[in-house]
Order: C-alpha cells, then sequence, then structure tokens
C-alpha cells in the first residue's frame, strides 16, 4: 500500500490472526493473586417489597455477603443523563443493590463472595430473602409513572391537519430485545489500599463511562480508579454503562480490601443486562392532495423498566427526535413519554431509537401511499429532504446527504436479476412481498481526542481516546494516520483502553468512531507534521519528497508529541434498503429472499470494514424481524432468558445481502466521515416490515414475524 | 450457571453403570447436552452423576444378520448422520438428526441420551417412533426388557425407565422393501427445536407409518390417518386426519401441511 493512499482502502483488521488463535484475552481471562469471586443473589419477584435479608454466618468458601444496608451511603445511584429538553426523574435512578423494594425480576440484592464461582453460587442459595410481592406493571400504556418525557411542537400542527386532503393514522409496536453480545459482562476490581488506588478490568465499550460512572456512584475522584478495558467479545451498546454488579464488586473490593471477579453467566446477562428498544407508536400523517407531506404526529410510549440507567432515557429521545425520517416536513407534535415498568432498565441497543424511529414512520409512509393510491417510491420521492444543511421539526441538523441517490442505487440493486436459490416462486404455494425504506441516523457528536508520539525508530505511537470492540479501530486509524504521515500501514502503531494512558473521551457508540476519534487521529497527525516540518527546517532536513521521520526522530531533543481534541456536532448517514420477502401460506413461515443495503457513511476510510459493520446490523434487524424477542408474561418473568427461547439467529438463516455505497462527505469533520456501526440495523428493519406488510395486502403484524402471527394475519387478511 | 454439589463416578462397562445407578438420586449422563446446561441451571440436582462416556460397549452402531439396524445407546448423534448403512437402509433417521441441534453439538450428543432424555420436540424419538423402533433397557436389579416407543414415551421429558433402569440399545427392524422415507418438521430457527413436524414412512403393499412432532407431549402415530391410507384416501386427506384432533388451530394446520408435505415425497 502506498503511503497517502490509504483512505479508501480495504485492509483487514491487524488483531483477526490473534482473534482467531484464541490469543485474546478477555476479562475472564484476568487472574490477579488472590482473587476471589462473585455471584448475586437476584430478586425472583419482578415488583416486591424487601422485608428482610437473612445471610449464612458460613458457608464452605465463603468470603462476604454484602447487601445495601451493607453498602450505606459508601454508594450512591446512578447518575442519568438528561437529554435536551426532556423531563426525566433522575429520582428514579438504578441502585448499586436493592434496597427495600426490587423492581424487575433479576435485580440484584445481595453480593456474595467466595473462593469459587461456584462456591459462590452455593452459598448464595443460603441467603433468605423475604418478599412481600407488589403490583406488576409491564405495558408502558398501562403505568402511571413516567420517568421521562420530551415534547416538540413546530409550526401550526391543527391548521395543518385542517387542511390536509388525507390523514393517515398509524399504530406501531418493537418488543424489547436482548444484545447477546458473545462475551457477557464481567469485571475484576482490586484495591490497592498503599497507593490508594481501585483498579477495574471491565468489559465495556470504553474506559471514559465506566470512570465516569464509578468515581459519581463510589464518591471517588477520577484519579483514584483506574479502569482498564481488555478484549471485548460484543457489546452492541449494552456495555456503554456499567453495570450495577459492576458497581458492588468495586464497591466491596475497596470495602473488603480484596480482588474480586465477577464474571456473569448468560442467564444473568439474559435477566439483567439492559435491553432494547420496546417501543410504542401512534402515528398521524397529514398530506395534501398531491401526496405532500404537511404534517406529523407522534406519540411514542417507551418501556423503561424500573428504574434509571445513565443512558436509559436516551434511546426514546432520539426515536422521538428522529421520527421526521428523510422528509421535509415542517410542521410536527411529538411527544414520547419514557413509562416506569417492572422489567429490567432498557438502554442503547444498536441502533437505539433509530430503527424505532425508521420503522415506525417508513410503516405509516407506505400505509399512505396505500390509502391515497399513490406507488410508494413515487411518494417518498415528492417528500425527501433535497437541501442541506436541513433543520428539522425536532430540532436536529442534518449536515449533508442525498437520500433520493439513495433510493435510486437500492431501487437499481433490487431490480437486478432476483435471487434463484430458493427456486421459482410458487404462487399457490407462498405470498411473496416486497419493502422499501428510507432511514436517517443521527451518528457522531460530543469529543473524542488522540496522543501521538513519533517513536526513536521513525514510527508512530498514537493513543486513541476511542476503544474497539470488534469494529477495526486499529487498521481504520492506521490508515487516516499513514495516509495524514506519508508513511507505511505498519509503521503506526495504536493503544486503546486504559483510562491510566488514554487521552479524554466519550467512548464507542452512536456510530460515532471514526467521525469523532478518526479525526482527532488525523489533527493530531498534522499537527505532528507541523512539528516535524518547523524541526526540519531548524535542522537543515529536506522535506521534499517527503519528510525523513527517522532522521527528525533522531535530530529530537525530546520525542515529537502531539495531542488533538476534536469536537463536532452531530453528522447524519443515510440510507436505502429493499426486502423482498416469501410467506408460506400453510405454515407462514416467512423467508427473507434478499436483501438490498445502500448506505450513505460519509467517505469511507475502510470499505471492507464498513460492508462488515452494514451486515452486522442487518443481520440484526433480521432477527428483530424473524424470531427474537423477550418475552415477558404478565408477572414480569422474562420467559426467553435462555438461547432455547430466545430465537437469535444462525449464519444459515440469513438471506444474501446486496450492498451499495453513496458517500457523501460530513462538512462537519476533516474526513468527511460520517458512521456505520448502525445503518443496517436501522434500515434492514423497515424495508423487511413493510414487505411482509405488502405480502399481507396491507395488514399490520407487529415484529417478530412468526409463522403462527403470520398464519394467522394471511387467515384474517382481506 | 455452576451445578449444586454432585459426586461424580465414571463407569467402564455396562455393569458398572448398573451397579452405581443403584443409588437412589443418580443421573446417567450420555453427551451432556441437555443434562449438564439442567445441571448448571441447577434444575436438575442429582446427588450423583454417572458418567457414561467410558463405556465402549454401549457405542457403535451395526446391522444384525437379520437385517435391524442397532444402535447403542452411546453412539454420537454424529456417527447416526454419517453412518452410510442408516442413510442406505433408514435415510430417515439420517434425515431427522440432520435437524438436531448443530454440528457441535451433534458430535457430543448421543442418540440414546436423546431418546431418554424425551423432550416432546426432540426429532429421533419421532423418527424412532415411525420406524417401530425397540428400546432395550437394562438394571442391575431386575435384568433387561425390552419397550416399545408408545410403552417408552410417557410425557414429556419423562420415559417409563425406572430407577436404576439404564437405555443400552435401540434396535430398528429393518424397512420393508422398497420403502420411503420423509422427515419435514418447522423450526422456528435453523437448529432449533421443531414446533412441529413429522415422520413418514411408505412401502408398496400396504405399509404406512405416520408419527407426528407437536401433537402432543410425546411422539404419536396417526393410526386413523395410516389405516386411511392403506384404505386408499389421499395425502390430504391422510394429512386432515393426521392432525385432527390437535387442540390449537395454528399447530392443527402447520402437522396437517408438513404431513401432506411429507406424504407427497414418499407416495408420489
Amino acid at each position: 500500500m502506498t503511503a497517502g493512499t490509504m483512505i479508501g482502502a480495504s485492509l483487514r483488521r491487524r488483531e483477526d490472526a490473534r482473534v482467531l488463535r484464541g490469543e485474546t484475552r478477555y476479562l475472564d481471562d484476568i487472574e490477579c493473586p488472590g482473587t476471589t469471586h462473585a455471584a448475586f443473589v437476584r430478586s425472583p419477584y419482578a415488583h416486591a417489597s424487601i422485608e428482610s435479608i437473612s445471610v449464612p454466618q458460613a458457608a464452605p468458601g465463603l468470603i462476604a455477603v454484602v447487601t445495601a444496608a451493607d453498602l450505606g451511603d459508601a454508594v450512591r445511584p446512578y447518575p442519568v443523563m438528561e437529554p435536551q429538553g426532556a423531563e426525566v426523574r433522575v429520582s428514579e435512578a438504578h441502585p448499586v443493590l436493592a434496597a427495600g423494594e426490587v423492581r424487575y425480576a433479576g435485580q440484584a440484592v445481595a453480593l456474595v463472595i467466595a473462593e469459587s464461582r461456584a462456591l459462590a453460587e452455593d452459598a448464595a442459595e443460603l441467603v433468605e430473602v423475604d418478599y412481600d410481592p407488589l403490583p406488576v406493571v409491564t405495558s408502558p400504556r398501562a403505568s402511571d409513572v413516567e420517568l421521562m418525557r420530551w415534547q416538540r411542537r413546530a409550526g401550526d400542527v391543527e391548521a395543518a391537519f385542517a387542511a390536509a386532503a388525507h390523514v393517515v393514522t398509524g399504530s406501531y409496536a418493537l418488543p424489547r430485545l436482548v444484545a447477546a453480545p458473545m462475551e457477557p459482562r464481567g469485571c475484576v476490581a482490586s484495591y490497592d489500599a498503599t497507593a490508594d488506588l481501585l483498579t477495574v478490568w471491565c468489559s465495556a465499550q470504553d474506559t471514559h463511562r465506566p470512570l465516569e460512572h464509578l468515581a459519581h456512584i463510589l464518591g471517588r475522584p477520577e484519579s483514584a480508579i483506574r479502569v482498564i478495558v481488555p478484549d471485548v467479545g460484543g457489546a452492541f451498546g449494552s456495555k456503554g454503562v456499567i453495570a450495577p454488579e459492576v458497581a458492588a464488586v468495586a464497591a466491596a473490593a475497596l470495602r473488603l480490601g480484596i480482588g474480586v471477579k465477577w464474571t456473569e453467566d448468560r442467564l444473568e446477562n439474559m435477566l439483567a443486562s439492559s435491553q432494547g428498544r420496546g417501543i410504542e407508536g401512534e402515528l398521524d400523517l397529514a398530506l395534501d392532495a398531491e401526496g405532500r407531506m404537511l404534517a406529523l404526529r407522534a406519540r411514542l410510549w417507551s418501556d423503561l423498566g424500573g428504574y434509571l440507567l445513565t443512558t436509559t432515557p436516551l434511546p426514546p429521545h432520539t426515536a422521538a427526535t428522529l421520527i421526521a425520517g428523510c422528509y421535509d416536513i415542517a410542521v410536527a407534535d411529538v411527544t414520547v413519554v419514557g413509562a416506569r415498568t417492572h422489567k429490567v432498565p432498557i438502554g442503547p441497543y444498536r441502533g437505539a431509537g433509530r430503527p424505532d424511529a425508521a420503522y415506525m414512520l417508513e410503516a405509516l409512509v407506505d400505509e399512505a401511499a396505500r390509502q391515497i393510491g399513490i406507488d410508494r417510491v413515487a411518494l417518498r420521492r415528492r417528500n425527501l429532504i433535497r437541501a442541506f444543511p436541513h433543520t428539522t421539526p425536532t430540532g436536529l441538523e442534518y449536515d449533508s446527504g442525498d437520500f433520493e441517490r439513495c433510493l435510486d442505487l437500492a431501487l437499481e440493486l433490487a431490480a437486478t436479476e432476483p435471487d434463484k436459490r430458493h427456486g421459482p416462486a410458487r404462487d399457490d404455494v407462498y405470498v411473496h412481498g416486497t419493502g422499501i425504506a428510507v432511514y436517517v441516523e443521527r451518528a457522531g457528536g460530543a469529543f473524542e481526542s488522540a496522543a501521538i508520539e513519533l517513536l526513536e525508530d521513525g514510527r508512530f505511537a498514537i493513543a486513541s481516546s476511542s476503544s474497539p470492540h470488534g469494529q477495526g479501530h486499529d487498521i481504520t486509524f492506521a490508515q487516516i494516520a499513514a495516509d495524514r504521515l506519508h508513511v507505511p500501514i505498519d509503521a503506526i502503531e495504536l493503544s486503546f483502553g486504559d483510562s491510566a494512558t488514554t487521552p479524554p473521551g466519550v467512548g464507542t457508540f452512536g456510530s460515532r468512531s471514526v467521525a469523532m476519534a478518526g479525526s482527532a487521529v488525523a489533527l493530531a497527525a498534522d499537527e505532528l507534521s507541523e512539528q516535524a516540518r518547523a524541526l526540519a527546517a531548524e535542522v537543515g532536513l529536506d522535506t521534499a519528497p517527503a519528510l525523513n521521520w527517522v532522521a527528525l526522530a533522531q535530530a529530537a531533543d525530546a520525542p515529537l508529541r502531539a495531542q488533538a481534541q476534536f469536537r463536532s456536532a452531530n453528522v447524519f448517514s443515510s440510507g436505502a434498503y429493499a426486502a423482498s420477502v416469501r410467506i408460506d401460506r400453510a405454515t407462514g413461515a416467512l423467508t427473507v429472499e434478499r436483501l438490498v443495503a445502500v448506505d450513505d457513511a460519509g467517505t469511507l476510510i475502510n470499505p471492507l470494514l464498513v460492508h462488515g459493520q452494514v451486515l452486522g446490523g442487518a443481520v440484526q434487524a433480521l432477527g428483530e424481524c424473524l424470531s427474537e424477542e423477550a418475552v415477558y408474561d404478565e408477572d414480569g418473568q422474562m420467559r426467553s432468558g435462555s438461547f432455547l427461547e430466545y430465537g437469535l439467529l444462525t449464519a444459515a438463516d440469513i438471506p444474501p445481502i446486496v450492498t451499495g455505497e453513496v458517500e457523501t462527505p460530513s462538512p462537519l469533520n476533516p474526513l468527511g466521515a460520517k458512521g456505520a456501526g448502525e445503518g443496517g440495523a436501522v434500515g434492514a428493519l423497515p424495508a423487511v416490515a413493510n414487505a411482509v406488510t405488502d405480502a399481507l395486502g396491507g395488514r399490520y403484524v407487529a415484529p417478530p414475524f412468526t409463522a403462527d402471527k403470520l398464519w394467522r394475519a394471511l387467515r384474517a387478511a382481506p | 450457571m455452576k451445578p449444586a454439589p454432585f459426586r461424580y463416578e465414571a463407569a467402564d462397562s455396562v455393569e458398572a453403570a448398573l451397579a452405581l445407578l443403584v443409588h437412589e438420586d443418580a443421573r446417567p449422563l450420555a453427551g451432556g447436552q441437555s443434562l449438564v446446561p439442567m445441571l448448571n441451571f441447577r434444575l436438575a440436582r442429582p446427588e450423583l452423576i454417572v458418567d457414561l462416556n467410558p463405556v465402549r460397549e454401549l457405542a457403535g452402531l451395526a446391522v444384525t444378520a437379520d437385517g435391524a439396524l442397532r444402535i447403542g445407546a452411546m453412539t454420537r448423534q454424529a456417527a447416526l448422520l454419517r453412518s452410510p448403512a442408516v442413510a442406505d437402509g433408514w435415510p430417515l433417521l439420517t434425515e431427522a438428526v440432520a435437524h438436531v441441534g448443530h454440528s457441535v453439538t451433534r458430535n457430543r450428543g448421543t442418540v440414546g441420551g436423546s431418546v431418554a432424555q424425551a423432550d416432546p420436540k426432540a426429532e429421533l424419538g419421532v423418527a424412532l417412533t415411525a420406524l417401530g423402533a425397540r428400546f432395550h433397557v437394562r438394571s442391575g436389579e431386575r435384568g433387561g426388557r425390552t419397550l416399545g416407543a408408545a410403552e417408552l414415551f410417557a410425557g414429556p421429558f419423562t420415559t417409563a425407565l425406572r430407577d436404576g433402569e439404564l437405555l443400552v440399545e435401540i434396535e430398528v427392524p429393518p424397512a420393508p422393501t422398497g420403502a420411503r422415507m420423509a422427515f419435514v418438521e418447522h423450526a422456528r430457527t435453523h437448529g432449533d427445536f421443531a414446533v412441529a413436524g413429522v415422520a413418514v414412512v411408505h412401502a408398496a403393499g400396504g405399509h404406512v407409518a405416520i408419527a407426528l412432532l407437536g401433537a402432543g407431549a410425546v411422539p404419536i402415530r396417526a393410526e386413523a390417518a395410516e389405516r386411511a391410507l392403506r384404505e386408499g384416501v389421499d395425502a390430504s386427506e391422510a394429512a386432515r386426519l393426521a392432525a385432527d384432533g390437535v387442540p390449537d388451530d395454528y399447530r392443527r394446520a402447520l402437522l396437517q401441511t408438513l404431513t401432506e408435505r411429507a406424504l407427497a415425497r414418499v407416495t408420489t
């Protein structure tokens, strides 16, 4: 690879060989001398008061049992984010351990520490908790406790609806989903009393937020805590906020002065890790006689769960702000209510509100096309935003985009020869449907930073504030740095994930790493080049045709170093997806025959990794369409607590996916980059859902589109 | 997800296993694909685990002189799937076992373990029911006995095996000359347990067997449908009869469709 041509090169991740050989070091591989092991006593009830807790005085290998009473005011409830303009009941923050009340089945009530995890589980069975069950609320519409509310009105909504030739209405719902990372959550906490330093190895999306949350919860300065993020086996949004269990383990390690490890099992992850989606909505769209969209009304109810974790209010807020999607609608009235229910709190899960908005709006637009009798593509085309920057009625500013080109490309790819591997269509056996959807998603925002140093051998060490868990930060950021510095890719080394050495930042989430942390790398590299040119002039080194970095490294009195921070407003990725499906008339079984994914993530640094992100996101959306659902019964008991019940897709269930790219650079960062982490999860859901509704002749069924539901819908179809 | 404490004994012969299984709270461990998760969930808490994996005499497939297939209870599902003799003589088993879990679970999971677990959503019990398999069990105290599928499968996750009894071998009679077989199921995702399924065996001269998965708590022979087919009704009417009486309307429709599709494969 020639220097200076690295942007747009499809290079493989440099960690792949290490990952494939099993040389990675995940949380459970961390061993500290004398480490003890944690298990949790969890509530069997979705809602109950705790009358008393009786702990065993002794048990084989038992070291300690810790309850909320033991922690007392050594811990504070979670810090809670308040999205701009939202009313948030921060007093409903998640406690570290349950005190007096439990609000979801699986909530941690007591921490049991023993010489091994097995002994800790044995001792946990000896903890007796006296519960008094209380009424359970499982539906957000049935809840009378609002934990969060956000509303926004723009323009004269009543007048727009009164003047409309058509008003189209829809009611939609998405179930809760679990993130199901291959590696569940966990931590190792160790306290060094001499240095008064708490070290927490944590399976997390970054170091910054665990550090901030722990400092808040434990009431310690950030300088007295070190967070190390080892290799992470997936997160999908669920490891952005530290688990209450991690806070409990850290507090216990501090209190007892010992090392404690907690690596959760799959059941704990299913019951107690934050879940995604869980939203219902009622939307009304006003259109004129030509199908121009005049105004949108949306009322959303989010099933937030029993408490607020730090980012629990964010997904519903994101859904509400993106509800106008790709369309030029000036007038809107949008309200989202985050209701308290007796379930584990929701939190970000790949898309985090973006798929929710795209799903509801795109279903409504198809409904409008059916009712008015306009072609669904023509209706979209008539209303797409074409001028940027564009301010939405919900207050977002879209930086750039070419929504129509995404739509055109998706239609073009969908029109090519259909996949024949399933054999010819037999309409006596199957009903067929096609779907199209466009989306726009909020990416980037806030800030990240990078520190770069020229090493003695002329190579470069970069510490990034962002932290990877599968995305491929290392090669992508190396490409950016190599491109700016005009050096081979192998001259760049990246480091991540240790709060002791990581420059300031926010974290890896919301499709933001390249636009924010990648831009910080570019700025740091540029600043280092400036320094190098100044030094070259000073010591008389040639700068043409390129800087001689080895000579510069030797000429410098002290290592050349630069650190840069990059901050920008949000950037907006977009795309268009198309799906074709068939439903077996006799069994109701849904087959997604083909998915077309067109994404505009701005300038692409590494198209191979972007392609991987699109496929991964799309497959998660397919799971959401076909089989995934966190099922709760009326008592608030989760009925899908293992992979026997929770329908994760397997590779054999994945249809052919055709991808296409549009590159509209963002004007807001030096790379022109946007974000690609969530597009697949956002776009595939409405495209497949619209194809299913199309196959059902316009009849609406909520995901997942299980065979029994579709069979019944086909029976009921007009 | 760590098991409650238990005692572990490895048996190296059927005799040794039977002697250990006399213990009143013992569970035999075969491939462990169901038992180990149940132990980890603490849903099963036996005092004693008797590991059958070292018992070599329990593993293996053989075709006897009279043409029957003998499947040692500890035969891995993967071995059943790969066996040319099984594919040749009892292709129903090859087809059914391909639906059981995934290749990694089939490498470990055993045929006898699947049968003895008696999961009402499991494929192998249904296929063996259609093939008229006989199940040989032994006990240290009472000797041996042989059960048919209707006797063996007593309810969901329940067999007629008594305390101390061990399933040692499954004997599948030779299929009638020219018999055709099909296994068809509907599962939510690939490798998942089936929601509904059907195993059919059909041969000229009136041999018909239809066994249903998902019609009840155990594998069920659709005897009315078999009889009607022998008397000359068409596949679609036989399928309707097979599913008749299944309470849930979707499940009934599903079983009817799957049966019709399976019969279409063996009768046309």
